[in-house]
């Protein structure tokens, strides 16, 4: 063989190989688009009752952080993959519905959870940010709580969280392989399959510039927002 | 016709009196200036009229409209919300350091609290945040925001923004103190022709020149008590009492 066939060969293998990765791939954004379709308004009701007047929500809502934040996600996906069955006895083919497997919607639910309680201090850190005098004009204007904070607070804390936001997301990008290990088929674990069958790096290359370019993207997206929202000070 | 009354008002922060026993009424059209050195509860009084300071005791009222006092029971309350809301309607405050909100237009600063607080048709409202940046001077600057305005422009367009609201009273609280000097002149100016339209106001300032001139009532207070009251160029000119006196002369020094 020369090296010209060699060659086609091996470009041969690349094609599926990519298209493997790229089916993985979807499960992997659809995991990261679930993910923050939960979890950013979730967390924005876990703020809000983290800042609550009510010594016992505050505490819960804390609470709930606290443990969020210092627990490993991986630890917290097992948690609501395994739990039903040990805990309750549910057997966990009767929580699939929809066609959806349980194991894919254990890390819906984990990921959800635990970004809403990050997201949750962005906000916090966001609203506490907002000056004195903005809250007491729209009440002199006669505006309700409600109107106060849909209309004068939100607008302008969703510009300024903006950057840590931002951070957030890219680490969800990233941290959607742990769903590899429920075994859910993104595209890390379809990298660790081929790659273990091949003896092969190749797999894991190209998944890590697919992961590099969703980010770029990403960071490309949350710069144009950004951009978007430059329009005042 | 009275349009603002306190009678025997108390406010303290912890400790620390502020407001002991204020009492002082505004006719409709009267134009009443406060002075007094910093620390004598001129802002408080205004933020307890204005309902973002809960006062202690005493009786708040704007006309027929009683927001806090002695209730059936004997004991000081504020009344319910309804109450307070319509005393919002009443009321306008300028704040020393404008309060715009940056992230609306200049127009939409004007118009958005008359649409969505009073649901006034939008045209309407429009209309008249016209007519409101046209005597401001600023019908040029209407898409633009407030942080492409000088502090000038900035405490005129907050200005238009209460008077959208077509209130019975207009508080302003050192609408100058965070101006630059030259700036200074162009609010007067306004404040100046709000008075001469008889708009009712009451106004906490610095200005001793500018409240001789456009005050028909100034009240000096130190100390948490209004020490003296009278028409306006006769107390800067002749006060009677010796803090008073003390406090004009170390102005002129």
């Amino acid at each position: 063989m020369d090296i010209l066939t060699i060659g086609l060969e091996k470009t041969a293998q690349l094609l599926p190989l990519t298209l493997e990765l790229l089916k993985g791939l979807v499960v992997s954004a659809e995991i990261f688009f679930l993910t923050l379709i939960f979890a950013l308004p979730l967390g924005l009701l876990v703020a809000l009752g983290r800042m609550s007047g009510s010594v016992i929500l505050r505490n819960i809502f804390r609470a709930y952080i606290s443990i969020m934040r210092g627990t490993p996600l991986m630890l917290q996906l097992f948690v609501w993959f395994f739990g039903p069955y040990y805990l309750f006895n549910i057997k966990l083919n009767e929580l699939s519905f929809c066609g959806i497997e349980y194991r894919f919607s254990a890390v819906i639910i984990g990921f959800s959870l635990n970004y809403a309680a990050y997201f949750a201090e962005i906000y916090r850190g966001g609203i506490e940010s907002i000056a004195k005098g903005q809250y007491e004009a729209a009440y002199v204007l006669g505006y309700t709580r409600w109107q106060t904070f849909i209309r004068i607070i939100l607008p302008q804390v969703i510009k300024r969280i903006i950057p840590p936001v931002t951070n957030e997301v890219i680490t969800l990008v990233k941290d959607t392989s742990l769903a590899f290990s429920l075994s859910v088929l993104e595209m890390f674990t379809v990298a660790k399959e081929i790659s273990s069958a091949s003896s092969s790096m190749l797999p894991f290359v190209i998944a890590g510039i697919f992961y590099y370019i969703f980010n770029i993207l990403v960071a490309g997206g949350m710069a144009v927002i950004e951009k978007k929202l430059n329009y005042y000070r | 016709m009275q349009v603002f009354q306190v009678s025997h008002l108390s406010k303290s922060f912890k400790e620390h009196q502020v407001l002991c026993d204020i009492s002082m009424s505004v006719n409709e059209g009267e134009v009443v200036a406060i002075i007094g050195p910093s620390g004598s509860g001129k802002t408080t009084l205004l933020r307890c009229a204005t309902l973002l300071e809960r006062a202690d005791g005493g009786e708040i009222c704007f006309g027929d409209l009683c927001v806090a006092g002695v209730d059936k029971n004997g004991s000081f309350a504020y009344a319910d919300k309804e109450t307070l809301k319509k005393a919002h309607q009443r009321c306008g405050l300028v704040f020393q350091n404008f309060n715009l909100f940056p992230h609306m237009s200049v127009l939409d600063n004007i118009i958005d609290a008359p649409v969505h607080v009073q649901h006034i048709p939008r045209a309407e409202a429009y209309a008249e945040a016209m007519q409101l940046l046209m005597k401001m001077g600023l019908l040029d600057h209407a898409q633009a925001y407030p942080c492409e305005l000088s502090g000038g422009q900035q405490q005129r367009i907050a200005i238009a923004r209460a008077l959208a609201l077509h209130p019975d009273i207009l508080f302003f609280d050192e609408p100058t103190s965070a101006l630059d000097p030259e700036l200074t002149q162009e609010i007067l100016n306004v404040i100046r022709g709000l008075a001469e339209e008889h708009m009712t106001m009451v106004i906490v300032t610095h200005e001793m020149d500018f409240a001789a001139q456009v005050a028909d009532r100034i009240v000096f207070m130190a100390d948490g008590v209004i020490v003296e009251e009278g028409e306006a160029k006769s107390l800067i000119i002749s006060p009677r009492h010796a803090r008073t006196k003390a406090f004009l002369a170390g102005l002129n020094r």
